[in-house]
This record gives C-alpha cells, structure tokens and sequence, in this order.
C-alpha cells in the first residue's frame, strides 16, 4: 500500500539557524504517528512545512501521490491536510458552531450570488453544514456550547473546538500540535480516546506532537524523534523508549551518561 | 530645452537632496516605531509638526530681537522644538497607546487610534494656534539664510541649504551611533525581536518603547523644524502629506531599519523633486507639478507590489 | 397587564412611543429650530428602537413602515430640511456600511473608503451634465432617466476599481494596506482636482454643476401651489436612498450570515488560522472590497444626482476619516452601529458644529463678554465649524481606547439559519 503522505529532505533554516534539516519519514492510511523531541527541535516548523505556512528550503512533501510543495496554506487545507495550533487560534470573537463552519469553508459550494439571493441551494448546504457542525461539536462533546462565543470557552473546550475545527475541513490527515498541553490528567484521557477515535470511527490518520509521553505511548502506531531539526529515529513506541539516545536528546548529555551508569550499576546488583 | 535642463540639474539635485533628509530624519520615527511594535503611528506626521511650530514661536516670541546669530537662533529653535516633540510623543504612547499594548488588543485597535491622535492633535494645535491670530506659520526671514555661496558659474547653494545638510545629516548619524552601538539600540532590536522574553532578561520593555518613542520624536521635531526652514512655514495641517511620503521612504528602504530610512529617505526625495521638476516640462505642462504628490504614492505602491520587504529589509516570517 | 409577555409590553412601548413622537413632530414641532430638530431626532430613534431583537416582529414592522414610509415623507414635504437631513443621514449610512464590510468584517482598514464614492459621483456628474461633451463623441447630458443605467455602472466601476487596487495590495500585511489606500484616495481627489487639463475631464476645482436629476419629470408633474416641485424631486430622492440602505443592509445581512461572511470574520481574527482551515486570502479579501467599493459607487452616483453639484473637496481626507468614524462610533462589524454612527456624525457634522459657529459668530459680533474674555477679541480663523476633525478624532481615540466594540456591538448570535425549523426565515442578525 503506498503511505498516504510522504516527505523526503524536508529542510528548513531561519537566518543562521536551522530547524529543520532533511527529514525523511512517511505516514500510512489510518495511522497514528507521533513526533516527539525536546523544545525547539523543529516539531512545530515541520508542522507549519507540511501545510504551506512556511515555505520549504528542500525537500519533497507528497500527499496521495500529489506534490504539496509550493501550495498555499488553503490550497493544501483543501487538499485534506487540517490542522491545530500549538497556541490556540480560534476564531475568537465567533461563536463555537460558526468556528466548526469556517472550518468547512472549502466544502460548501454555495456562491456569492446564492448567499445574496438565499435561495434553495443556499438554505439547504448551510442546514447540511449547520447539521454536520453541530454532528463535529457533540463528537468532541463540544454539543452544548454550540452558541458560545469562542474566546469564553475554557482552556481544554478551546483545544478540542480546534480539534473539531480542523475536523470540519474533510481531512484525510490532522496534524495536532500538542493537544494535550495545559490539560489535567482527565481531560488528557478523553483526548487519548478522541484521538482514537478519529482513527476508527473517521478513518483519518493523524500526527500527534505530544510531550505527554503516556499519551504517545498509548495512542500511536509509531514513534519519530525530533532534535535540533534533525530525525533522531523512528519505531515503535516500545522501541523508543527504551532508546538510549532518546533519553539523552531530552536530558541532555550527562544526566542520560548518569542514567546509564545508574542502570548499568542495578544491572550489577541484581546479577 | 536640453541646456535648461541640465543647468537645472545640480539645483534640483541638491533640493531633491534636502527633501529627502528631512523625509529620512522623519522616517526614523516611523521606522523605529514600526519595528519595536509593529505599529503605523499616524500620529508621528503631527508630532513633526508640532516640532516645527514650537521651534517657530521659539524664534518669534523668544529670540528675536536678541541679536543672536542666526544659526544659533536656528540651533536653540531645534533645540526646543525637537524636545517638545519627543516629549509629545511620549505623551502620546503613554495615553494613548500603552494601555491597549497592557490589554492586548487586535491589531486593528492601535491602528485606529493613531489615526484619531493624529486629527486630534492637528485640531488641537490649530484651536491654540488661532487664539493668538494666525494658525499658519511663516518662519522668520533671516536674510543670512538666503544668501548664497557660489559654487560654479551655475552653481549657487544657500546657506539655508548647507545649514538642512549638516544638520540633517549630524541628525542622522548620532541616531545611526545610537541604535547599532549602544546598550539603548541592542535593547530596542530585543525588544522588537521578542518582547516578552526581553523581558525575562531584565530589559524594562516599556521604559524601552518610550525611549524609542522619544528619540523617534525628536527626530521628527528636528525634521519639522528643517522642513519649516526649507518651505517657509508650518501650519497643523502641513504635517500630514509629508509624514505619508516619509511613511513611504521607510517602507522603500525596508521598514525597521535605519540605513533603509536614510537611504529610503534621499532616494524618494530626489525622485520627487527631479520628476516634479522635469514632468511638467517634459508634457508642457499638462501633467503639472500637482502630480508629485500621484508620483510618491504610486512608487509607495509600485514598492509593494514588487520589493515588500524595501530595498535593504529582510524578510521576516511570523512565528506561528 | 401584568399577564403580558415581556415582549409584548415593550412591543407597546415602542408603538406608543413611535406614535406620540410622529403626532408631535407632525403637528406641533413643524419648525427647523433646536427642539424641533430633537423631536425629529425621536422619531429617528424610534427606527432604531424598532430593530431591538426584544420587540414582537409585528410591531418592528409596523414601526419601521409607518415612520418610513408615511411619518418622514408627510413631515418631510411641509419642511424639507428634514428630509434632505434624512437622505444626508442615508447617503452617510450607505457609505458606513459599505466601509464596515470592509473594516468591521474582513479587518481591512481602508482609509481611501471615499474615493470609489467619489469614482460614482465623477460617472454620473460627467454623462449626466454637458461636461461630457468636452472629451466624448456624442450629445450630452444623458437624458436624465439614464441615470438608472448608469447607477449599476457606477456599482461595477467601483467594484472593478477596488479589485484593480486590491488586487496588488491585499498580499501585503494587514498594516500596510492603510498606508496605501490612504494614497489612493488622495491620488483620486488630485486626478478630480487636476484632471481640467490638458483634457477638460472633471473641470479641475471648480466641479461639475448642472447634473441631470432623474424622475424630474415626476417631480414637475406632481407639482402643486402647496407642494412645489422641488419638494417632489427631495422626496423622489429619499425614496431612492431608502432602496439602497435596504439593498446595503440586505447585502450585510446575507453576506454576513453565509460562509464568505465567516470567511471575512475569520480573516479579521486570525490570518493564519483562517488560511490553513482553506480559506483562500487574496480572493476573499478581494471580495470584501470589492462588495464595500460597490456600494460606495452606487451610492456615489445618487450622491452627483442628488447635489446636482461635484467637486473635489466632497471626497477628501476627512469624508473617509467621517466613514470610519461611523462605524467605529457605532461597533465595527455591527449593522445597527453603522447606521447609527452615520446617523450621529453626520448630524454633529451637519447640526451641532454648525449651530456652535454661529453661536459663536452672533456673539463675536455682539461683542459679548464672558470672564473678562471679550468675543468681539476671537480671531476670525477661530471657526469651530471647521473642527470635524477634532471630533473625529476625539470619537476615534475614546471608542478604541474605551469601547471598541462601538455602541452598538455586533452580536454574533448564530448563523442566518434556523436547522429546527424548515421554514428557512432568516434568523435575528446584529
Ligand atoms: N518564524 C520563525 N522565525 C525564526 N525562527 C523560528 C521561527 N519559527 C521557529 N523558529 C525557530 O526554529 C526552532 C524550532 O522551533 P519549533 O519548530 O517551534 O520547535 P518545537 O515546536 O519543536 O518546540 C526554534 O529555535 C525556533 O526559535
Ligand atoms: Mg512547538
């Protein structure tokens, strides 16, 4: 089966500085992926890469056969790649139901003159598109806050309206930049059965960047490691873990010497 | 018609080279502004003004009579006039603009009020202006500034000439001194990059903004006066045309930066005045020197279609 | 009583109050003095107090109809000062809301607003008068009943032009675009203001007079001893203006409440969030001004037909300042606000500034003496009438600073639709 997106060589530098440099790695249909590293290792910029917002310096990104590169932002939003934002960027003076709606935006085929004439095929795509925001708010249980106005919801409410939002799009793939950020432990489980279901029951793969390392564990398929721009590896969530060099892109250096030396030393104790 | 032409050529050079001065000594105000806060301060072209009428009443009600030379006359006149600028342009962050800065307002937001500083402080001046009679402003004639130092057989420049140089260019260099070598400048390009982590270094934002604000002022107080020394008078609505053209000598040398100001600054200048000279006699007429005003715009325009970061500005990518 | 609905009740209210200020003003307060134009500016009040959301649909209607369409026209005929403030006010408030598609939707802060109402005004004054004749091939002025030809024209050259303009621009980031449409406006005003040479097109600073009215047969035909014709041709006028602040406010409605509508809001809020959920920026600002633009054009033409007179001073600086004022004043992105910012300042403009001058002016004369201050000491370029821009000014910075949602803040309520109900009737929109 050919992977539903691939990247080859994606590079990116700003100035002197380089933030992301030749990552190679490819997403399969209906899987969940995660991308981990320590703060500033480039998982956001390969974010803003993937959906145009920044303009490459190398590499190749293909999405069902088709060449991402150099599409803009909306252009590649129609494409099916949605998204969230690691600081949350809703629509903040509208209300939750009208946020969903704007997310379907490319999908409503109505024309200016439709609008101005409010005519059938007017009332009728907005009812669709009302009925299927209304659908999008309930699944992120969301349903009750529809006339809310954006900006009042609460922190964890906001992440999953954006979740929603990206959702509305139609997407075959959602790119979620930490979802879980600034959420308790309660709200951090719904979001790992949101995830899961957004595979299963919408069959859209998703990139997860996540530094709450239960939740990777726990919802993805497979694991790559960021640092510096570059791509540390890649595997199964087991097999990161228990990667050494993992340990040391997020401790740093000589605690992850310390950790092994400790380890090596309980190794010796218990033989 | 060649041979007038060209005999014309040195003048205009040289009046396109003052003009463009004065646009760049404002220019920094916007500049600076816009880099620290991303802000269009409308008010700025009032701010000049203000400069140039203080500096004027400082010359009438103050000096004259004194006997003082006149150059010193001029020097005490910018003295205040730049002062009381950079003073009003603090005032103006300070009421006007820090408390939406405090409570995050979109962007919008600042915008408008510049925008409603700017006409306010135009009526304002001419509501105090014309309680004592008149609300335009002849600068004082000193004869010594007309006189002429004679370069060439065709060649003349003013002393009111050389004085704008010197002190616009002396203008522009202790400015250029102060934002790349010192603490202040490496604090404002802090502040500009990243506020709230310059923050967390120990950099008190706000006393930076104003500082900017106030050095930005001063420029454009000594700008206004110069302005009033090249044309002759100011009144509180003659600060406005010449604010936008400098806006545009900004943005044509890349905004934020200030060798983009100056060189930004002489390049329009010196295109106003040679195609405001040389149109009208290029069409006989028929495209006057109205149009110089159609010429700076549409080079605003023309350079935003096709260089939107300036001659020398970086592009700049917002983080998101 | 105390069984009622409370929207019955206020739906009463509204109607006694509508009423006994229309039998006032019809009646008893004829004049053009101080309290008669208060009582005129009740009557007005009461159309503002009819679109509350909180009042029965019934009594909204029979209010708006019975001050539109019979109170204003009866007490605009025995004084037609009323009614030439009234269509000032509409012209205004077509303006505001062109510019609040623009601004108070899609975030665009354009501040040469007025130079596609000046494109409009410039379209009918040439054909519409003998100006015309000096550069085209052809007998001119147009008949006058051309004019309604022309007034679609004049909505597609002004929409052309904002794309022309918006085209190159609307990339740039959001700041510059004011810079720029401030230049465009004032590079319009100095093309009207010097374009009597070497083609005599706009007759330079003197301005086009002698403009075509149209329906002025109407107006001669319906002429009596008690109403004469000028009064007809105001009232003709009035009627026009109404169809189009309907037609403008139909348009900001529907718009608003369609996915372009949300599209423009969410540009307003964030670019990039709007961008990468697959809104396409350039084209959907692109509509956005061109749909503001257009309105300025239509109303533009009404506005040469109206004055019958144009010149370059009707379209500076300040008339675009004058538009954003309005509809900061009134909550940008809110309806209402629009047409009650336009309603304010236009009377400030009109009236107050007015009133104070030559107040002013008498007591200059009379040499009258306060505090020791004597007026007949006040310099003659002390002209309050002159102080727009003060005021302008003044709304612009207490408004941002202290209410920036206007006086009237946009409600995003919902969505035009109701899905419950399959009627499809549009629902309340702020
Ligand atoms: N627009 C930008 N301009 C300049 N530097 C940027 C920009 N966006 C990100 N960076 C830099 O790129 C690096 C990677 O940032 P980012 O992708 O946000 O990291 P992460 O999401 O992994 O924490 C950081 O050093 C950051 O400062
Ligand atoms: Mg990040």
């Amino acid at each position: 089966m050919t992977p539903l997106l691939t990247i080859t060589g994606l590079s990116k530098r700003f100035g002197g500085l380089v933030a992301v440099h030749d990552v190679t790695f490819d997403v399969k249909e209906r899987e969940i992926a995660s991308v981990i590293g320590p703060n500033g290792a480039g998982k956001t910029t390969f974010f803003n890469l993937l959906t145009g917002i920044f303009r490459a310096d190398a590499g190749e990104i293909r999405f069902r056969g088709r060449n991402l590169l150099g599409l803009r932002p909306d252009q590649i939003a129609a494409a099916g790649v949605a998204r969230t934002f690691q600081n949350i960027r809703l629509f903040g003076a509208m209300t939750t139901l009208e946020n969903v709606l704007v997310g379907q935006h490319a999908n409503i085929a109505t024309s200016y003159l439709d609008a101005l004439l409010r005519n059938r095929a007017f009332l009728q795509r907005e009812r669709a598109a009302i009925e299927r925001g209304r659908f999008l708010l309930d699944y992120v249980q969301l349903g009750s806050k529809a006339a809310e106005i954006a900006h009042n919801l609460s922190y964890g409410e906001q992440r999953k309206l954006e979740i929603a939002r990206a959702l509305a799009a139609n997407p075959a793939l959602v790119l979620l930049d930490e979802p879980s950020a600034g959420m308790n432990p309660r709200e951090t489980g719904e979001m790992r059965d949101l995830i899961h279901r957004i595979r299963d029951e919408l069959g859209i793969s998703v990139v997860l960047i996540e530094h709450d390392m239960p939740l990777v564990m726990s919802v993805s398929d497979r694991v790559i490691v960021l640092d510096h721009g570059e791509k540390l590896c890649e595997g199964l969530p087991a097999e990161i873990r228990s990667n050494p060099r993992v340990v040391e892109a997020y401790l740093g250096r000589s605690v992850a010497a310390k950790l092994a030396k400790a380890h090596d030393a309980l190794v010796e104790v218990t033989q | 018609m060649l041979t007038d032409m060209l005999l014309l050529l040195p003048t205009t050079l040289i009046d396109g080279l003052v003009l463009g001065l004065i646009y760049a000594s404002i220019a920094l105000g916007y500049t600076m502004v816009y880099g620290v806060l991303g802000l269009i301060n409308f008010a700025h072209s009032e701010v000049f003004m203000v400069g140039a009428i203080v500096a004027i009443e400082v010359l009438i009600y103050g000096l004259a009579g004194t006997g003082l030379h006149p150059l010193i006359q001029l020097v005490v006149a910018i003295a205040v006039g730049g002062l009381a600028a950079g003073f009003l342009a603090v005032a103006i962050e300070r009421v006007a603009y820090r408390p939406l800065r405090v409570r995050n307002a979109p962007r919008l937001v600042p915008l408008i009020t510049t925008i409603g500083v700017s006409l306010f402080l135009q009526d304002s001046v001419r509501f105090v202006e014309s309680l004592f009679g008149q609300f335009i402003r002849p600068f004082p004639s000193f004869p010594f500034f007309n006189r002429q130092i004679v370069l060439s057989e065709t060649v003349f420049i003013s002393n009111r000439t050389l004085a704008i140089i010197v002190l616009a260019v002396t203008l522009l260099a202790g400015l250029y001194y102060m934002v790349h070598r010192t603490r202040l400048g490496k604090a404002m390009r802090a502040v500009a990059l990243d506020q709230k982590t310059s923050q967390l270094m120990g950099i008190n934002v706000n006393k930076v903004i104003a500082t900017t604000f106030f050095i930005g002022g001063v420029a454009g107080g000594v700008a206004g006066v110069l302005y009033a020394l090249q044309f002759g008078r100011m009144d509180p609505f003659s600060g406005f045309i010449p604010g936008i053209k400098a806006f545009t000598a900004a943005v044509l040398g890349g905004i934020g930066s200030v060798e983009g100001a100056v060189l930004g600054g002489v390049l329009l200048g010196i295109l106003e005045v040679v195609l405001g000279t040389y149109i009208p006699m290029w069409t006989n007429n028929a495209i006057g020197t109205e149009y110089k005003d159609i010429i700076a715009f549409s080079i605003l325009i023309l350079i935003l279609i096709f260089r939107p970061n300036g001659l020398v500005g970086r592009a700049y990518a917002e983080k998101v | 009583m105390s069984g009622w609905h409370p929207s019955t009740m206020r739906s009463v209210a509204l109607l006694a109050y509508a009423g006994v200020f229309a039998c006032l003003k019809i009646w008893v307060f004829t004049g053009s003095s101080l309290i008669d134009t208060c009582i005129f500016m009740a009557v007005l009040a009461s159309i503002f107090f009819a679109t509350t959301d909180n009042v029965a649909p019934w009594a909204s209607r029979t209010v708006l109809a019975a001050i539109l369409l019979f109170v204003l026209p009866v007490v605009g005929l025995a004084n037609t000062f009323y009614l030439d403030v009234t269509t000032q006010v509409a012209i205004y408030a077509v303006l505001a809301l062109g510019l609040n598609i623009v601004v108070g939707l899609a975030g665009l802060l354009d501040l040469g607003f007025i130079a596609f109402f000046a494109l409009g005004a410039y379209l009918w004054a040439i054909l519409g008068s003998t100006q015309a004749s000096m550069f085209l091939p052809g007998s001119f002025p147009l008949p006058a009943e051309a004019f309604f030809l022309v007034l679609p024209i004049g909505v597609g050259v002004a929409a052309l032009a904002g794309i022309l303009l918006g085209l190159p621009v609307l990339r740039l980031r959001g700041d510059y675009l004011a810079i720029v449409t401030l230049g465009f406006g004032e590079m319009v005003r100095i093309l009207a203001n010097n374009l009597d040479k070497p083609v005599n097109i706009t007759n330079g600073p003197q301005g086009i007079a002698g403009i075509a009215q149209p329906l002025n047969g109407l107006a001669i035909a319906l002429a009596t001893d008690a109403v004469p014709e000028y009064k007809w041709q105001a009232l003709i006028y009035y009627f026009f203006v109404l169809c189009l602040i309907g037609c403008a406010i139909l348009v900001n409605r529907r718009l608003d409440a369609s996915r372009i509508g949300r599209a423009w809001v969410a540009i307003r809020e964030d670019e990039i969030a709007a961008q990468a959920m697959g809104i396409p920026l350039v084209a959907t600002k692109l509509i956005a001004f061109a749909t503001g633009a257009a309105m300025a054009g239509g109303v533009g033409v009404l506005f040469a037909a109206k004055q019958t007179y144009v010149s370059p001073e009707s379209f500076d600086f300040n008339q675009s300042i004058a538009v954003l004022a309005m509809i900061v004043l009134g909550g940008l992105g809110s309806i209402r606000g629009a047409v009650l910012g336009a309603a304010a300042v236009t009377l400030l403009n009109l009236q107050v500034l007015k009133v104070l001058s030559a107040w002013l002016n008498t007591m200059r004369a009379d040499g009258v003496e306060f505090l020791g201050f004597s007026f007949a000491n006040l310099p003659a370029q002390f002209e309050p009438s002159k102080y727009e821009r003060l005021i302008f000014g003044i709304i612009l910075i207490i408004m941002m600073l202290y209410r920036p949602q206007g006086l009237v803040p946009a409600k995003r309520k919902n969505i035009g639709i109701d899905v419950d109900s399959s009627t499809g009737k549009p629902g309340n929109q702020a």
